[in-house]
């Protein structure tokens, strides 16, 4: 890597691109990012993977840390984990035809994330109902599903973290079932075999999730959707011009989706809206996320049972590695679901038999998170929050960002804590940081 | 207006900071040192909007200090109630907050018309909310309670129509002791 690029495990920064406008200055909900010398640089610990500076940056000096697009190696055994959001990409062409498309591409498999939402949502219920009796939980319980969701708690919110649904999510549901089923036959062949998430955001590189890679360990790998649209859209194409479309056979049920309700999964809402529950609610963007955990934490809606959260707006489908834009894309799940109509593939029963053999326990340790998320700088004391109210009263407060911080509240901060000094202020008569 | 002139040319570091605000406090005596921290906010009464605003702010400060997030919901529990009641019944208010170092201490004035009945608004389920809160899901009778229930001591004063103090008092445990 270049010694021009700054990064985290999510996000990179090219200094060469940066104009130094600090737009995602405050459009960082953690407050992780400073500009140094003009240029934007990060402090890495506070870094949860929202996307949000990806969003905003008008000069794309912001990237997810995932793979570049040329990355099949005809060697190894690829195998595509599919979220859902990559069907609302292709208004018009079945799900089954994406993935043939996915097969085209050199994909030898690939794995239908809706199938283990499915099983996910069926163990959720399951969950909630039990809760009712037991109190295992506190109310509301928060969906796990949204990675960012989970890391904004353990930063922000610590104290709800036990609201967090103790169920495993879809996408350790599905690695389990393909390292289980799939990956085996392949490594007693002597065969390499790479993971590879297709996935809207660029959470999935979850250092939590990916403890450090054994020999007989596949490798895993992150691909945004926007990464492989361009060759992906070409297959897509043919296969929707051949006049007969050429059979696949699958071994796995979940090597292929027919039915409309998987794209469903990346509205907002397309979590809880097929589920049986009777409080329910589904919010979405990140200022909307931060509200509403604000709210819980004082107290509000122990009424409700579960609340769908996501930090992008309208959902996944809002997710900042997508290829189209996301009102589009809802449309075309609406229009899908219109056509094929909405259906479980699971059987309940099997599900239940699964739920009572613990096959859906979470085994993550909240502290864990707390450890790898939680705020991992210096307490303030008393004494360092008179000085910074001191601070704030020299510096006049516009918020101006021209210092390289967020606002004049978290460069007080910095100042006390030694991290900036004075002179970066302009309203101390100072240069500032981003002034060109 | 504070009339000082900071030397910026060289490296504004703290401890010259420190001196220069010693020297200011010296002149202007505004600044007393204290003991603790106190930060105040100020609530609106009837604004059902920005209501809750003043205990999320007292949620970051705290959040800042690292204090036990268990300690925190409970300080945000109290601080939501009680600036509900004011935004329900009291008119304008301030929800103010002194950090020691063995305490917290909330404590919420208004200049509503006060509490005829302490003892009674402090039973679970007594309400004089009027149908119009109700309406919106306030009124539930769970307001002081709630306060009593998370905080350690609570002390209300409300002489008759000149407004109401409510002072929660939170200790904090021993890092060392707890667990």
């Amino acid at each position: 890597m270049s010694k021009k690029l700054t990064s985290t495990c999510f996000v990179r920064f090219d200094r060469d691109l940066c104009a130094g406008h600090g737009s995602c200055l405050r459009a960082c909900p953690t407050k992780a990012i400073r500009i140094k010398k003009k240029k934007a640089a990060r402090i890495v610990e506070q870094c949860i993977g929202c996307g949000e500076c990806i969003r905003i940056c008008r000069e794309r000096a912001v990237s997810a840390a995932t793979e570049g697009p040329d990355f099949l190696d005809k060697d190894q055994v690829a195998i595509a984990l599919v979220s859902p959001v990559l069907y609302a990409q292709f208004p018009g062409v079945m799900p089954k035809d994406v993935l043939l498309g996915l097969h085209h591409m050199g994909f030898q498999h690939t794995i239908d994330m809706s199938y283990f939402l499915e099983m996910f949502q069926c163990a959720t219920e399951e969950f909630i109902r039990r809760n009712q009796t037991s109190n295992q939980a506190p109310w509301p319980l928060i969906s796990p599903i949204c990675p960012i969701v989970v890391r904004l708690i353990a930063f922000k919110f610590p104290s709800l973290l036990p609201n967090v649904l103790p169920v495993l999510r879809p996408v350790a549901l599905m690695a389990r079932e393909v390292k289980r089923r799939l990956i085996p036959e392949y490594l007693d062949k002597g065969q390499e075999v790479v993971l590879y998430y297709i996935n809207p955001c660029p959470t999935k590189k979850d250092p939590s999730c990916l403890p450090a890679r054994q020999r007989s360990a596949p490798a895993e790998v992150a691909l945004g959707i926007n990464d492989i649209y361009p060759q992906l859209i070409k297959h897509v194409e043919q296969i929707k011009a051949a006049d007969a479309i050429p059979f696949y056979q699958t071994r796995f049920e979940y090597e292929t989706c027919a039915t409309g309700n998987a794209s469903m999964w990346g509205m907002s809402g397309g979590e809880i809206a097929d589920m049986d529950i009777d409080r329910s609610l589904a919010v979405s963007g990140m200022e909307e996320t931060i509200h509403y955990l604000e709210k819980i934490e004082m107290g509000l809606f122990q009424d409700i049972e579960y609340i769908e959260f996501r930090t992008c707006r309208e959902g996944c489908l809002g997710g900042v590695l997508n290829a189209i834009d996301k009102y589009l894309a809802k449309s075309a799940v609406q229009k899908m679901i219109k056509r094929f109509g909405l259906g479980r593939r699971l059987h309940r029963e099997n599900i239940l038999r699964m739920y009572e053999k613990g096959e859906f326990q979470s085994e993550k340790d909240p502290s864990k998170l707390t450890s790898l998320f939680g705020a991992r700088k210096e307490a303030l004391t008393i004494d360092a929050m008179q000085e910074i109210e001191k601070v704030m009263q020299l510096i006049k407060g516009t918020d101006c960002t021209a210092c390289g911080a967020p606002d004049c509240r978290t460069f007080a901060e910095d100042v006390v804590r030694g991290q900036a000094t004075l002179k970066d202020c302009l309203f101390t008569g100072g240069q500032g940081k981003t002034k060109r | 207006m504070l009339a000082i002139s900071l030397d910026l040319t060289e490296n504004a570091n703290l401890p010259l900071i420190k001196v220069r605000l010693a020297r200011l406090t010296a002149q202007s005596g505004n600044f007393k040192p204290m003991p603790q921290l106190k930060k105040s906010f100020h609530i609106k009464g009837r604004d059902f909007i920005r209501a809750g605003e003043a205990s999320i702010n007292i949620q970051n400060l705290l959040k800042s200090m690292d204090f036990d997030p268990r300690l925190i919901r409970r300080v945000a529990i109290c601080g939501y109630e009680s600036e509900m009641n004011v935004v329900m019944h009291g008119g304008d208010g301030t929800l103010s907050i002194e950090v020691d170092n063995d305490k917290l201490i909330l404590e919420i004035t208004d200049d509503g018309p006060g509490i005829e009945d302490i003892e009674l608004a402090m039973q679970a389920g007594y309400s004089t909310a009027n149908d119009n809160h109700r309406e919106m899901g306030f009124g539930a009778g769970m307001g002081l309670p709630n306060m009593k229930k998370n905080s350690d001591q609570i002390q209300v004063e409300s002489p008759p129509n000149d407004g109401t103090v409510v002072r929660m008092t939170f200790f904090i445990p021993d890092k060392g002791k707890s667990d």
